[in-house]
């Protein structure tokens, strides 16, 4: 069976990259959230098996989204998927419990062996 | 951006970002050169908010984005929304891999904001043009990236803020 992953990004065209690349492996894209406010909302409907989480975005910023979803989701794996993968932010999002980080552009190889660690 | 960085040298890094991100996330080879826009033009662009204070302008002709958008969506045609969406995200990702390089250059992260979209030019204010790299596409379509930096006061002097 398929593992689930809700895509949170203010891009839609992340969401048709991730399917492209996820095609054929053994993850889903089972749910596609627009904002960290949305993702927080939806997380306990959908259960994903992963989520992965922007950084950059309108309203709520995804290390925060991340941050409140781990809070009320402790078993919840986060892996963040974005253009900002250096530094401070990669030391935050180390901090606040997520299991990844894949830098964008993301190419395949790289995001199944990250979420295959993230959910080991 | 206002490091000890050369501008050659961060120039060097946008170019080579640039046509990294534009290859992989379009399946677009952009070549430098002088070749002038066309009339039909979109904007996008993002500030760098923390570590630096500058800014990042791509302008492009609407029909090189718009193909850069078909490949990225796989679809014949885009809508106005897909482009805007495809536009913001392109920057996005190329401001992420400029910042990466910058980082490693100057260990002082930069943070930078969503991006914003515009129909035909946009100067950002208070900005002036350091630098600017043009390119242009097999079909001779165009794009400009522009380096901003805030505009020097005259003399000294401190902005009028009334």
């Amino acid at each position: 069976m398929r593992k689930r992953i809700m895509v949170v990004d203010d891009s839609r065209l992340v969401r048709v990259q991730l399917e492209d690349v996820l095609e054929g492996t053994d993850y889903e894209v089972a749910a596609y959230c627009r904002s960290g406010e949305d993702a927080i909302e939806q997380y306990a409907a959908v259960k994903p098996d992963l989520v992965t989480m922007d950084i950059i975005m309108r309203g709520m910023d995804g290390l925060d989204a991340a941050e409140i979803i781990l809070k009320n989701n402790p078993d919840a794996r986060i892996v963040m998927v974005s253009s900002l993968a250096y530094g401070d932010t990669f030391d935050r999002a180390k901090a606040i419990g997520a299991r990844g980080f894949v830098e964008k552009p993301f190419h395949q190889e790289q995001l199944v062996r990250v979420f295959g660690e993230a959910l080991s | 951006m206002n490091t000890a960085m050369t501008k050659e040298g961060l120039a060097q890094i946008l170019d080579q970002a640039l046509q990294d991100v534009t290859e992989r996330t379009a399946g677009v080879r952009l070549h430098q050169g002088d070749q002038p826009l066309g009339e039909d033009l979109c904007t996008v662009h993002i500030t760098f908010d923390k570590g630096f204070s500058t800014s990042l302008t791509l302008c492009a002709d609407t029909r090189l984005l718009s193909r850069m958008a078909c490949n990225s969506f796989h679809e014949d045609e885009v809508t106005p929304e897909d482009l805007e969406e495809f536009s913001k995200e392109y920057l996005n990702v190329l401001c992420g891999k400029i910042a990466g390089a910058m980082f490693r250059a100057t260990q002082v992260p930069a943070h930078f904001g969503p991006p914003t979209f515009y129909h035909g030019r946009y100067e950002p204010e208070g900005q002036e043009v350091q630098f600017v790299l043009t390119y242009s596409d097999e079909h001779s379509d165009g794009a400009q990236l522009i380096h901003h930096v805030p505009r020097a006061h005259e003399g000294g002097a401190a902005p009028n803020q009334g």
